[in-house]
């Protein structure tokens, strides 16, 4: 690493009374009704819930990749729209979503490269990126050369490589196996902690949730809303040891029965 | 090197050397059509004494095509490009697009060589014969990509230009390679057509007709394989680009496909709809004229949309031309239909067949390149001593002409089916037969449907090659009558009349297209 450490520019996320639909069968249903969250700049956020519950449809509609039918989704006061285009957001989506005929180097270059911010001093930048990751070695592979885990230590790595004030997380982890899934949450946290981006995980995964994030935001679905936010008391940098503490599971279990109340409902 | 392997590599040059043999024996004791089968060794015994006519022949066939397939793929790919960037372009040049893939090419031929000077004809005719496949296959790489990078892209502020950069360029590079190596053969075919009635003393096609009436089969063969060995040479060279290119393609994983939901429109936009459509018909028709008007063509020889009109409308024998036209109209198009229904059916199974045993392929691929480009020319006379002068003949040749693409393209949709859901039937011990019922066919259905719009014009093409040299029937005999008696007004009505049944042809296969691929998309969508 050299002597300056990135910039730490941050966002805070504003969401106010988002709603979206979507026709289904000549039905309309609610994916999100009259949804408000705000999420301090450099805050981490959890989103759990059941499937359908319209979390995956909040991450798209902050990232600016679907619009809401009601409402105003704010990134440091700006649009999705206008923040997009200043690479303020690193998105990592359930698939790694690679180009299958780049290597792992010129993957990570891509959003550099949309942006036409690359230059010859992003090569330094996206070999420290493979080193964050733990993926040296491999900067030369192609995507189907490398496991899944692999595939998406590089999407990560794709998401940092624009210094993003806001990182979107749409499951990163969800295809990854549990003890995989463990080191990858302990190397996000490593990774949060030095870059300090304003953050927003949608999980399946309560242990997850509760291991990253400083709250966690319970929606439940039909419509889609929030239906409990729990602010998590663990010091940081967490350790693995925490997986295991009585707290922990003390915790686990309150956010779980959220969750299965809106299951069950 | 294991012994077994080197067996494995010498089994297809035991098969080559089995079939030459099988041929050399039929040949020699002439039991086919008379003596029209000769024996490999006749042919390459008068190819050696002809040795050295060959070259300026080769060479006069060859350097326009080049050109022209050049200048076709470029206007190819350019417009395809901005096809996909100007929805409304297409749109408008719809009309024009699906009149050049109509128009057969033996139409065109007399129609350039009254109109043009010099090598002109067959450059331009390569160029018309490369333009529309390679159009389509490279639209359809720009088009089918995967969804999720978008996403990525997206979320960088990046708009249509940066996906067309980033990740349509790359994603169509296999459909544009596999788009030339069909237009590589037609190429050559082209500007061997151009050749016919252009009276030019060098160049394949002059040599072969020169040849067809000097009862000497062992030549036209040689010409023939000539012809086959140069558009096998071009396919092999566009089939190594597209291999290098097309390994590192496939997704590692599966996107799930959305379904698009069409909003019907009202109004205004309705309005401009219909507006566009009826300028994309106006189109050709507009662009023929300019054509005309631009090079400054004597009208008596060359005839715009209004000339061709008054020739079949207003001129005193105009009854007597539609009378002419239309009885060979009726001769001409049931041929061609059944004609297309074989062709497609017998490449689709083909195309399987070649997806469960892999060695068929292997097999399958030479013997399918021969039968594109010699045959047409130089298999007509030998087809029509086998089957007669008479329907077999002519849908013989029909098939030929059609198969070929329609295989390449069907073949090539089996072969793109992401590696995760046939990995999936794996797991549950499927056989290859239910991956290709469940996964693989359907999968490949827009493929398949692409072929049969693809083909379709071809089918009219292969119909009026064999009645231009062989049968004597319908609107390929009527053509050649007509360039035979220097009848300008005619030869460019048989012209618009052919193109225009092609396109006639190719939207019928392309409405039952829309009900195939709607169907199939709500089925999928409700089960």
């Amino acid at each position: 690493m050299d002597g300056s450490p990135p910039k730490l520019l941050t966002d805070d996320i504003d969401l106010n009374g988002i709603t979206r639909t979507f026709a289904v069968a000549a039905k309309q249903v609610y994916a999100l009704n009259d949804v408000s969250l705000h999420c301090e700049a450099g805050s981490f956020t959890a989103l759990i819930g059941p499937s359908g519950c319209g979390k995956s449809t909040l991450l798209r509609i902050i990232a600016g990749l679907e619009r809401p039918d009601a409402g105003t989704a704010l990134i440091g006061g700006q649009t999705p729209a206008q923040k997009c285009r200043t690479g303020a957001l690193g998105v990592a989506f359930q698939d790694s979503a690679l180009l299958p005929w780049r290597t792992v180097r010129q993957n990570i270059a891509l959003p550099l490269q949309i942006l036409k911010r690359f230059t010859p001093q992003g090569h330094d930048k996206i070999d420290r990126l493979i080193e964050l990751v733990g993926l040296e070695g491999f900067e030369n592979a192609r995507p189907a050369q490398l496991s899944g885990g692999m595939r998406q230590r590089v999407a990560i790595a794709r998401t940092l490589v624009t210094d993003p004030s806001v990182l979107l997380m749409d499951e990163p982890f969800g295809a990854l196996d549990q003890i995989l899934r463990r080191s990858m949450n302990i190397e996000l946290q490593r990774i949060w902690m030095e870059k300090r981006a304003t953050t927003l995980l949608v999980t399946h995964g309560i242990d997850e949730a509760l291991f990253l994030a400083d709250r966690v935001v319970v929606m439940h679905r039909d419509p889609g809303r929030i239906a409990q936010i729990v602010a998590i008391p663990f010091a940081r940098p967490r350790l693995p040891e925490l997986f295991s503490s009585p707290q922990f599971h003390q915790l686990e279990d309150e956010i779980a029965a959220h969750f299965y109340g809106a299951a069950t409902a | 090197m294991k012994p077994g392997r080197l067996v494995k590599r010498l089994k297809p040059l035991l098969r080559i050397l089995i079939l030459l043999a099988l041929w050399e024996f039929l040949g020699d004791l002439h039991l086919i059509a008379q003596g029209a089968l000769p024996s490999p060794s006749a042919i390459v015994m008068q190819w050696w004494q002809d040795r050295a006519v060959y070259p300026p022949h080769i060479w006069a066939t060859l350097e326009p095509a080049l050109i022209g397939f050049v200048i076709g793929d470029a206007i190819a790919a350019a417009a395809a490009f901005a096809f996909v960037l100007l929805p409304t372009f297409e749109g408008l040049m719809r009309g024009f697009n699906i009149a050049v893939f109509g128009i057969p090419p033996i139409a065109l031929a007399p129609v350039l060589v009254i109109t043009l000077p010099g090598d002109w004809p067959q450059i331009v005719l390569a160029a018309v014969s490369v333009y529309f496949p390679t159009m389509v296959m490279t639209l359809l790489g720009l088009r089918d990509i995967d969804p999720r990078p978008i996403d990525v892209i997206c979320s960088y502020g990046g708009g249509e230009v940066a996906v067309l950069r980033w990740l349509r360029l790359r994603s169509c590079l296999p459909g544009f390679l596999s788009g030339l190596r069909v237009a590589a053969p037609a190429a050559i075919l082209g500007a061997i057509l151009a050749e016919f009635g252009s009276g030019a003393r060098w160049g394949l096609g002059s040599f072969l007709l020169g040849s067809l009436g000097r009862g000497n089969p062992a030549r036209i063969w040689g010409i023939g394989l000539s012809a086959t060995l140069m558009a096998a040479f071009a396919y092999g060279l566009c089939a190594l680009l597209g291999r290098r290119f097309s390994a590192s393609m496939t997704a590692v994983t599966i996107a799930s496909g959305t379904i698009e939901t069409k909003t019907a429109k009202r109004g205004a936009a309705r309005l401009l709809q219909v507006s566009l459509a009826i300028a994309a018909l106006g189109m050709p028709f507009l662009i023929w004229w300019a054509i005309l008007k631009g090079f400054g063509v004597s009208p008596v020889i060359a005839k715009t949309p209004l000339g061709v009109w008054n020739y079949l409308i207003n001129a005193p024998d105009a009854a007597e031309s539609r009378g002419a036209i239309l009885q060979a109209l009726k001769e001409s198009l049931p041929l061609a239909g059944v004609g297309l229904i074989i062709a497609l059916s017998v490449a689709l199974v083909l195309a399987v067949m070649g997806m469960i045993w892999r060695n068929l392929t292997a097999l399958l691929m030479p013997a399918a390149l021969i039968l594109q480009t010699m045959p047409l020319v130089a298999l007509t006379p030998m087809i029509v001593l086998l089957f007669g002068r008479g329907i077999a003949a002519t849908l013989v040749v029909t098939v030929i002409v059609t198969f070929f693409p329609a295989f390449i393209t069907i073949a090539q949709g089996l072969a793109t089916v992401p590696r995760a859901s046939l990995d999936l039937l794996d797991v549950y011990g499927a056989s290859r037969l239910q991956k290709l019922r469940m996964v693989s066919l359907p999968m490949s259905l827009p493929y398949l449907c692409a072929a049969a719009r693809l083909v379709a014009p071809a089918s009219l093409l292969g119909v009026m090659i064999a009645e231009w040299l062989a049968t004597g029937y319908g609107l390929g005999n009527l053509l050649n009558t007509a360039r035979g008696e220097l009848d300008y007004g005619m030869i460019w009505a048989v012209a618009f009349v052919a193109v225009a049944v092609s396109v006639g042809f190719y939207q019928l296969v392309k409405v039952i297209e829309e009900g195939v691929l709607r169907r199939f998309g709500s089925a999928s969508a409700t089960s």
